[in-house]
Order: structure tokens, then sequence, then C-alpha cells
């Protein structure tokens, strides 16, 4: 029977853990019993190799030496590998211990899971049942559907220039796009990406929803500066209609438009059944107000008096 | 075994530290303080025993358990190699710092909550040094209206019974009931999920369309239900709800970005042609006005003409006809 990878991995880990000298690979083949069984070099070269990266993405510092006979060797010195002592009260190692529990991405959670456990092994103290008690009740999950978010957030994390196909919301046909990613965010339960796209030469933000097909790694370094901070919220929120300059007036019957009458910056009260309002004027509000049919009229402006109506006039003839 | 060789190699380095620590420790135990079940954690001892420094010279470590206790018999002849927990590695403390970042500007959280994230936060930061820096490259904000949060965070603390003025997007009105609040959630938006005496059922409350909120001194006593599973869609259409055909041109793709869908198929034009299913088709009037000349209802024809009759009966109010 085939040795499990798990147990493999751990043996290199140990081996390189455990060693004041640089092992060379010949050493290790020869002390792992699943490396004995790999059969001929190659296969064992390109296990090795696989099994350095993934231990090197599980935080382990791997040094390649090479000794007086030319031969490389490997090993994970103690002082670059150990976790700094860190001192977490109850109440912070409940707290880290609700964090844990907010990915619903297998590779993020398994990441968080592993902290805990780093840390726990590091002394820290038993949370106690956060839903109990002191605490506030909230279980908060950060979702994650789009198919795309892992290799970018990986792209983000190594500085890797990315190629994907990309449909804009009323592109009919995907475009190719060049992108170097700078940051994920996540807003109202969905992720956007920021990064400087190679073909347009500036900034842009993508919603990862919108991204057909596999995302491609592509060689190379960034072309363009990353920014400090890099703000994705703002953009997205202003496609939302949220960074309104404008206001409009509107009538609306009384009762209804909830929403609305929260938005508002003025509500006067009418006899006749209609109430007047003031609201912010932002991108898409036309579209948001033709939901309300009969029970919202346009006063002003003009133009969305005018697109409203064009919207209402389309759906009647629908 | 675990499905995950990575996660259980990670999990294996850190449990080889914590165990030389004590010695005779519960299987129950330990399995808790790793979060884990105890089938993992006996799957984690199976493995164990054929690791070590080297495999000809037999230095494995020979640790064994009685499905009980756990007994590591040569902690010490694995030296140093397993005395310390590692480092953080960029995804953990990304995964960590993210999260508890997110979590610690959720408007209306308990103070010393949102102290404890942020002193935990900054001791995180500190002892992953340079793996804390990717973490900047992901960030997640949570929407909740405070005020709402903390009533609801303190009705369940408290096992009172809440009384909302709520609104139903779907039928544009306000109701009110009294809910018998279960637990609060985030994702994305931030939710309630209670019992609710007015619909006699379980419902998912959206912070943000809850227009008034008050505590009652009533015991809030929820029926004993399952927890629904937050991993799949909020919005979950049941097989026999009635079925509702939507095309949209290009301008209307978002549809099915928004609405759980049975299928969406693409049309020459760049449209789509969405299959979807309402309990209560009448409220995608809203969804018909909406889209205007991006899309129409194909069925069920009695929605069609009720956004047309909706249209016509808005246009009248402008001194218009269609």
């Amino acid at each position: 029977m085939a040795i499990a990878k798990a147990e493999r991995l751990m043996n290199l880990a140990l081996c390189l853990l455990g060693t004041r000298r640089p092992l060379s690979k010949r050493e290790l083949r020869g002390s792992i019993e699943a490396y004995m069984e790999a059969g001929n070099d190659e296969s064992f070269n390109r296990m090795f190799e696989r099994d350095k990266d993934d231990l090197r993405e599980l935080g382990l510092v791997i040094e390649t030496v090479e000794n007086l006979d030319g031969e490389t060797g490997y090993l994970a010195r103690r002082d670059s590998n150990r976790l700094p002592p860190v001192s977490l009260d109850a109440e912070e190692a409940a707290a880290l211990g609700l964090a844990a529990k907010v990915w619903q991405q297998a590779r993020l959670a398994g990441a968080a899971s592993g902290a805990l456990q780093k840390l726990r092994a590091g002394g820290m103290p038993e949370a106690d049942n956060p839903f109990e008690g002191q605490h506030s009740a909230i279980e908060p999950r950060i979702p994650v559907h789009e198919a795309a978010f892992e290799p970018l957030m990986l792209a983000c994390r190594d500085r890797r220039p990315v190629v994907f196909d990309y449909r804009k919301s009323t592109a009919a046909r995907p475009e190719t796009r060049q992108v170097e990613p700078w940051a994920l965010e996540c807003w109202r339960g969905h992720w956007y990406l920021a990064g400087h796209d190679r073909d347009r030469g500036a900034e842009r933000v993508f919603r990862l929803s919108r991204i057909t097909g596999r995302v491609r790694s592509r060689a190379g370094k960034y072309t363009a500066d990353v920014p400090d901070v890099v703000t994705v919220r703002e953009t997205v929120a202003a496609w939302a209609g949220e960074s309104a300059e404008r206001s409009a007036l509107i009538r609306l019957r009384a009762g209804a438009g909830y929403p609305l009458r929260a938005k508002a910056t003025a509500v006067r009260e009418g006899s006749d059944g209609w109430d007047e309002l003031e609201i912010p004027y932002g991108h898409g509000l036309d579209a948001w107000l033709v939901e309300f049919g009969p029970d919202v009229v346009v006063v002003e402006p003009a133009d969305l008096r005018a697109d409203v109506v064009d919207r209402l006039r389309a759906v009647a003839a629908g | 075994m675990a499905a995950n060789a990575i996660d259980q190699t990670r999990r294996m380095l850190s449990l080889v530290t914590y165990l030389r620590e004590r010695p005779g420790a519960h299987v129950a135990d330990v399995a808790r303080a790793f979060g884990i079940t105890e089938d993992e954690l006996i799957s984690d001892l199976d493995v164990l025993p054929m690791c070590g420094t080297s495999f000809r010279g037999g230095d494995l470590l020979d640790i064994d358990t009685d499905g009980e206790r756990i007994w590591w018999h040569n902690a010490d002849a694995s030296g140093e190699s397993t005395a310390e927990p590692l480092r953080l590695a960029a995804d953990e403390a990304t995964a960590l710092l993210v999260a508890a970042r997110a979590v610690a500007t959720l408007p209306g959280l308990r103070e010393s909550d949102r102290d404890a994230l942020l002193r935990a936060t900054a001791k995180l930061e500190a002892a992953a040094g340079e793996a804390a820096g990717a973490s900047s490259r992901l960030s997640v904000t949570f929407e909740a209206e405070g005020g709402v949060f903390a009533d609801v965070d303190r009705a369940i603390s408290e096992r009172r019974r809440l009384w909302l003025r709520y609104y139903s997007p779907a039928r544009d009105e306000l109701t009110e009931r009294t809910v018998d609040p279960i637990r609060l959630f985030a994702v994305g938006h931030t939710y309630m999920e209670g019992w609710c005496h007015l619909s006699e059922a379980r419902r998912t409350f959206r912070l943000d369309r809850v227009a008034e909120i008050r505590l009652l001194d009533e015991r809030s006593e929820p029926p004993a239900i399952e927890p629904r599973d937050l991993s799949v869609g909020l919005v979950q259409p049941a097989a026999e709800d009635p079925e509702v055909v939507v095309e949209v041109g290009p301008a209307g793709r978002w549809v099915a970005e928004y609405y759980p869908h049975d299928s969406a198929e693409e049309l020459s034009d760049g449209g789509l042609r969405i299959t979807l299913r309402s309990p209560d088709p009448a409220s995608l009037r809203r969804l018909a006005l909406r889209l205007g000349r991006d899309g129409r209802i194909v069925s069920p024809e009695g929605l069609a003409d009720s956004a047309r009759q909706a249209a016509r009966e808005a246009l009248a109010g402008y001194g218009e006809t269609a």
C-alpha cells in the first residue's frame, strides 16, 4: 500500500527540523520510507520538490545550502521556524476562536484552524464557549462562491500577474484581461478584485462572479507601482449608486416604499394620500424607482423623470 | 484518513508539540483543544508512530493511545524538532487576521468582544512578523445596523421575545410581528434567524429591513429546530415552487448573479434565458419592472401581465399613456 502523503510530509518536516547540518537529497531518501519506495530518481525528485513546496506553504522556512562537495543540502533551522511567544488571555483566545470559524473557503478555513492549533501548541488558553453569556451571539461567515477566488488570492499574495476572461455587466461577450492583482475585497457577500489592467494602463475593479473560465498565471514582474492603500469598496459603492452628488424630489404613495423613506433626506407628508420625499440621486436610481411601479412619481429633476418614463414605456410595451 | 494531507500535516506538527508537554493527555480534551473530532485525532495518532527523524535509525515517535489517554514514551528522543510550535505561514496569518479585523468592525458588536479582537489582532500581527504582510491584500466588510444588532444580541442572551416592524420587499409593505430570536449571523449582510409568531414558522430577517425593534418582557421560547446550514445559499427554492422564466439581454445578465436559478441558457444576442422558482411569483413583479428594456418575463403569463399593468398605471401618474 502506498504511504499516505501526510506521513511522508511529516517525516520530511521532522528530518529537516531535527538536523543541525544540511541533509542531502540522498540522505533524506535513505531516511524516509516513502522516498525509498518512490521508484526511479525522476519520480523521487518530482515528489521531493512538491513536498518541499507543500511544507513551505505550511510556513516552514527550508534553507538550501551547498556543501564543499557541491552537493545541495536542506535544513529548517529552529530559530527561523519557531513561533515567537504569544501571550493571549482567555478573552483574546475566545475572540480568535470566533475568527477562525468565519471562512467558508476550504483553504483559508484550514489555514485558520492550523493557525489556532499552532497557538494552542504554544500555550494559548482554551476558550470558553463564545455563545454563552458575556459574548456577542454573532456567527459571522465569509462566503466564497467564486471559483476565481483562490487563484486570485494566491496571485495577490505572491504578486503574480494573471490573465482571465471577464464579462462586463452589460457586455454580450467576455473579453480577455491582463491584470496585475493588488487586493481582494468582500462587500455585501460578493468578492471584488482591484488591480492594474495592463491593456488599459489603469486601475480597474473586477467582480469575481463575472470572471469566466480559469485564472491563468503569467511569468514576470509587475510593471505598475502597487499603491499603499487600495480602495475597492468606494468604487463598488459608486457602481451601486451610493455616492450620490445630486438630489431628487419624488412623490410616494402613503405607506409604500419604506426603503425610499429610510434613505430620504426630507419627507413632507401630504393630505392627498401622497408624500413628498427628497432622496439622494446616484447611479441606478431610475431602475430602483421603477420597481415601485405606480406608487412613485418623479417630480424632478427632468432627466430622472425622463429616464423613469422611458423604462416604464419599455415594460408596458413588453 | 484526513481528506487533506496538508491540513493533517500542519495539525500533526502542532499536535506533537502539544502532547510533549502533556503526558497522558485525554483524547477528548486534545480533540477539543484542536477543534477536531476524536476520530480525526485517532487517525493522526495512527500516523505519528510511522514518523520520525530517521526511518532506518528506528527513532520513530513512540506515541500510543488506549482510546482514552495518549502516551508518548520517547518524547525526549525527538530532540528539539518538536519542542516549539512553528511560525505562522502567510495563509494562516491572513486567514485569522482578515477574519478578526472583519468581525471587529461589525457595528453593534459588544465593546468587550471588539477590544479582545483588537488586542488579539495586534499580538498576532507581532507574532506573525513578515507572514502578516500579505493579509492586507484581503479584506471583508460585514454590513450591520448597529442598534438593531445590539437589541437582537441582548434579546438572545436574555432569552426575551422581540417585537419588530419588518419590511418585506416582495410586497413593499411593513408588517408587525413578534419573534423568538434563535441566532444572529452575518454573511455579507447581517441576519436574525427566529421563530416568527405571525407566520408560525422559522424565518430569517435581514437587519437592514427592520424598521423598528423592541425587546418585550415575555420570555422567548423558540421550538427546538435544527439551525440552518450557513454554507449553502440563504434562498433555497423548493421543488414544488412555481417556475418563472425570464429572458434578459446582455445588460440584464446580472439577474443570474442575484437570483438562485435552475438554469441559465445562453441566447444568441448575448442574453440569457433564466429559469427560476419562487414560492410567490407575484413578488417578482419588481424584477420585471426593474429590467425595463433589458429583459422580460416569459412565464407565467399572469406575472408578465401584472408588470405591464403596473407600468401603464405608473405612466398615468406622469400624464402619459403607454
